[in-house]
């Protein structure tokens, strides 16, 4: 039978419509139901997926204790609260402890290290102003070493890169929950996902201002809504919404919904990132754990919900203030808090990011590259991982507020305030690799353009000990070697003339190899390096670790390569470790959820350099911090440290330059404008005082590795090169030179020196 | 003056009954410069007086390990004898941390290397062990034993023997 027969086999025309419309509304009603299970599929996964993808927590390196460590009792009692131990009888249970001027009880918690699961453990540690004295178990028996609980510093889904403070319920305050309620949806309890009273109540309102002033929506929708990241307030949308937030209502239960609402609420922006909810919130606006935060704090960031840029503490702090009040008094007027509480807290100032650490966003954008570099993909995807990596907490906010208070000094002496200075900061151990400290920026906290990183700029003199290195290659030169430190022009491969000059505009003269080291001449530079050759030199900056072969430019004698302050940190740790190239990390280990590491780690070294020639540079270098351009080093730290170090200035001082190790530290400071201006700093006046400043508060130990048996350290005249000694003129320094080496001696000196042995 | 500067507070100096080889090295002023493209033209030598003698050698360190590294040693020792080598590496990572400079434990380092059959990070932390050792012969004679063994794990016998002929392995 035909559709048109069927038709005909209905009697009258009203049946027949009768039918067609019943058959249109059947229809609709079966898409109706098709678009809400599939809405309800959608949603489903969504909120699954989140519930269950754990990221992987990122710690800080453990501090280790023990007899002699740099740790004083100030020190120590700073970093057990950074680690959120309570004062008090150590007896009541892991997590307290007890000062008596240096002496401390500690009942550590159980931990999970790289290595070992310590269960929770009492100890007894004595520290002084110089560090710790004495560790002992409960037993009285002494303790050889013992480490903290690492700090945690964040999480991270490693593979997107997305970071995250995930809580779970037992982490969130019922004030925190009872908070939220009351001023984001009072009905939250009773509701099925939608509240018919409250919207007829907002429309009521918006009706009344004439405007929006009220959202009904529950905080289940809201949840939704955050999910899809869609503000398009249209009927379509909104009728979604609702099915969906019903649809997560009846799977899951309010404890859910609520605990990933908290995860989720967007609280904020940061250049191109997102702050997600209010573990990551506290962190970014506080600088502290959501479980730290008093009630004023936590008021502020809820009262960012309803509109997080609106409100933005930081571009519109009346605003943030006026709403936090809002807030206090809604939480006051419905018990959640009392007056007098709400009264206290509004009195207090904002305090937005008073930043005690915690939240490093430039190290961990180097912890996300290392594992992308030396972890597979899929390894990673796992839930639940914990990333060990070497960051040093201490050394992080050493760096930090080292390049804050040295930018601001810069800044507020520049008379063109059109654009202010930037600057990075890096810090490893040059031993093993590992990168203790990254800055990415004068503002620290913000995840934005990681200069250590991805600024590569001119190097300007920071390239001088690998000519120097090159030079000591060839046999024919040392450090008391006499260089002609006078004009020259040279014509390029391109016809142009090339006239290089030194900083000053002076010309030294004869002069001798560490003395021309030392004041960064750049004309005996240049005709040293020229007779080396700069194809030397370029192969000797790609074997100290530099990933690309320089431009054969005669002026890249004098720096004109670009690199970053990481880069330059990979190269000077050759310089910094006898020869040895140490490959940088910021990752130590990942161990999955159960506590086995995904692949075992190691320190990895390669010779790169004969150990005594670069004996022989670190020694010149020395004097760059003890006479040269460098000396302001030695005013910060004292000249019993030694530093080998060098100053770095790009043409024109577009970049001013740092780069400098003790025994313990090396680091690496750049100061520069993002647009490549000139600065009008050389290295010694901009990136130096924040390298001394980082270093200061980091208790270096001096360099001072054994001398090589293939070479002597000699007393020589700085200014002539002749061997001479303290006793025979007052401008003698010690250089290492081969063992043996015939060196010519200062006229007069000789006799004195046989009287005296050798000084 | 030069004795206190190579000293180190941890360390017990004491003088090294090894002088190590002497060696003559080409006259350290550039040789005579090349035409304009190479324009280093140092002026010539000072009037040379007769040299003044070789300095002999600064006295030696002693290298020791403090009580820590001392007991993460052990801790990594009998890691190794359980066969638990990842460990044993974490271990010596941290003992490295305290005492970076330390050459004895670059020397473990190298020991372990050579456990896991890794014969290139063997001779690189056994060479690392040598230059950070400087004249003490019982710690180079100790690193020069573990290099040996790294050249012969890679192959290189005639490197190894001609290390092993060295006065100072004895």
């Amino acid at each position: 039978m035909t559709t048109r027969s069927w038709l005909k086999a209905i009697p009258t025309p009203s049946t027949r419509l009768l039918l067609v419309i019943t058959g249109i509304i059947g229809l609709s009603i079966l898409g109706f139901i098709g678009w809400v299970i599939y809405l309800d599929r959608v949603i489903t996964n969504e909120f699954q997926g989140r519930l269950w993808s754990v990221p992987a927590r990122v710690y800080a390196a453990p501090l280790e204790l023990y007899v002699g460590a740099p740790t004083t009792a100030d020190d120590l009692d700073m970093e057990l609260r950074r680690l959120h131990y309570q004062p008090g009888d150590p007896a009541t249970g892991p997590g307290f402890f007890r000062r008596r001027n240096g002496d401390f009880e500690l009942h550590a918690r159980r931990v999970q290290f790289i290595d070992e699961l310590r269960p929770a453990t009492r100890i007894t540690l004595h520290a002084n102003a110089e560090g710790i004295t004495g560790l002992s178990a409960a037993d009285g028996s002494d303790v050889p070493v013992f480490r903290l609980d690492p700090l945690m510093v964040g999480s991270v889904f490693p593979i997107h890169g997305e970071d995250r403070i995930i809580l779970t319920p037992a982490e969130v305050s019922p004030q925190l929950r009872a908070a939220l309620k009351t001023i984001e949806d009072r009905r939250f309890d009773d509701h099925h996902g939608v509240d018919p009273r409250s919207i007829v109540r907002a429309v009521w309102a918006n009706l009344r201002a004439g405007r929006i002033a009220q959202g009904g929506s529950t905080l289940t929708q809201q949840l939704v809504k955050n999910y899809f990241l869609n503000d398009a307030q249209t009927f379509g949308r909104k009728l979604k919404e609702a099915v969906m937030a019903m649809r997560l209502e009846a799977r899951f239960s309010k404890e859910e919904i609520l605990v990933a609402y908290i995860n989720e609420v967007s609280l904020g922006q940061d250049g191109q990132r997102a702050i997600h909810g209010f573990g990551l919130g506290a962190e970014f606006y506080f600088g502290k754990p959501l479980s730290e935060l008093d009630i004023g704090e936590q008021a502020l960031l809820i009262g960012l919900v309803r509109g997080p840029s609106f409100y933005d503490p930081v571009r519109h702090p009346d605003r943030a203030k006026a709403r936090r009040n809002l807030v206090l008094q809604e939480l006051a007027s419905t018990n959640v808090i009392s007056e007098e509480e709400a009264k206290r807290a509004s009195a207090k100032p904002l305090l937005v990011r008073s930043r005690g650490g915690g939240y490093f966003p430039a190290f961990m954008d180097l912890v996300r590259r290392h594992l992308k570099r030396d972890y597979a993909e899929a390894d990673l995807s796992a839930a639940g991982l914990s990333i060990y990596t070497t960051l040093d907490p201490k050394a992080q906010s050493s760096a930090e507020q080292a390049l804050s208070r040295g930018l601001a000094r810069l800044n507020a002496a520049r008379r063109d305030k059109s654009a202010l200075l930037e600057g990075a900061v890096v810090v490893a151990e040059p031993q093993s690799g590992d990168v203790l400290a990254v800055v990415g920026g004068r503002d620290f906290g913000r995840e934005e353009f990681n200069r250590a990183l991805d600024a590569r700029r001119s190097i300007g003199s920071l390239v001088k000990p690998a000519v120097y290195l090159s030079a000591l290659e060839t046999g024919r030169y040392t450090a008391a070697s006499v260089l002609l430190d006078a004009p020259l022009e040279l014509k390029l491969g391109d016809g142009t003339l090339w006239a290089p000059q030194n900083y000053t505009r002076e010309e030294f003269g004869s002069v001798s190899m560490v003395h021309a080291l030392a004041e960064s001449m750049n004309l005996a530079t240049v005709r040293m390096g020229l007779d080396v050759g700069v194809e030397h030199v370029a192969d000797t900056l790609v074997k100290l670790g530099l990933d690309r072969r320089p431009a054969l430019n005669p002026s890249l004698l004098l720096g004109a390569v670009e690199m970053t302050p990481l880069e330059v940190v990979q190269m000077y740790t050759a310089l910094a470790n006898g020869g040895f190239k140490a490959r940088l990390h910021a990752v130590r280990a990942v161990l999955d959820d159960q506590g086995k590491p995904l692949k075992s780690f190691k320190v990895e070294v390669e010779a790169v350099a004969s150990p005594e020639l670069v004996y022989q540079v670190d020694r010149m270098m020395v004097q760059v911090t003890q006479r040269g351009t460098g000396r302001g080093v030695t005013a910060k730290l004292g000249s019993k440290i030694l530093v080998p170090a060098k100053t770095g200035t790009s043409q024109d001082t577009r970049d001013s330059w740092f780069a400098g190790f003790t025994g313990s530290h090396l680091a690496v400071v750049w100061v520069g404008f993002d647009d490549n201006r000139s600065t009008g700093l050389t290295g010694a006046l901009g990136a130096l005082p924040i390298w001394a400043d980082t270093l200061g508060s980091l208790r270096p130990s001096s360099w001072e590795p054994a001398p090589p048996p293939e070479v002597e350290e000699r007393w020589i005249e700085f200014s002539t090169g002749l061997v001479t000694g303290p006793s025979c003129s007052n401008d003698a320094v010690i250089v290492a030179v081969p063992r043996g080496a015939n060196l010519p001696t200062k006229p007069g000196c000789a006799a004195a020196l046989m009287r005296a042995g050798i000084e | 003056m030069l004795a206190s500067l190579a000293g180190c507070s941890l360390l017990q100096p004491t003088r090294s009954p090894v002088a190590p080889p002497e060696r003559t090295i080409p006259n350290p002023i550039p040789e005579a410069p090349k035409p304009s493209a190479a324009p280093a033209t140092p002026p010539p030598a000072p009037a040379a007086l007769p040299a003044t003698p070789t300095a002999p050698p600064p006295p030696a360190r002693e290298y020791h390990l403090n009580p820590a590294t001392q007991s993460l040693v052990a801790q990594a020792h009998s890691q190794i004898a359980r066969g638990e080598l990842p460990g044993a590496a974490t271990t010596l990572d941290r003992a490295l941390r305290i005492e970076p400079q330390n050459p004895l434990l670059w020397i473990e380092l190298a020991r372990l290397r050579l456990t896991e059959n890794d014969g290139r990070q063997a001779e690189s932390c056994a060479r690392k062990a040598l230059a950070l050792g400087g004249l003490d012969p019982q710690t180079r004679s100790k690193a020069g034993h573990a290099l040996v063994d790294a050249l012969r794990l890679l192959h290189r016998e005639p490197e190894a023997r001609e290390l092993e002929a060295q006065p100072w392995m004895k």
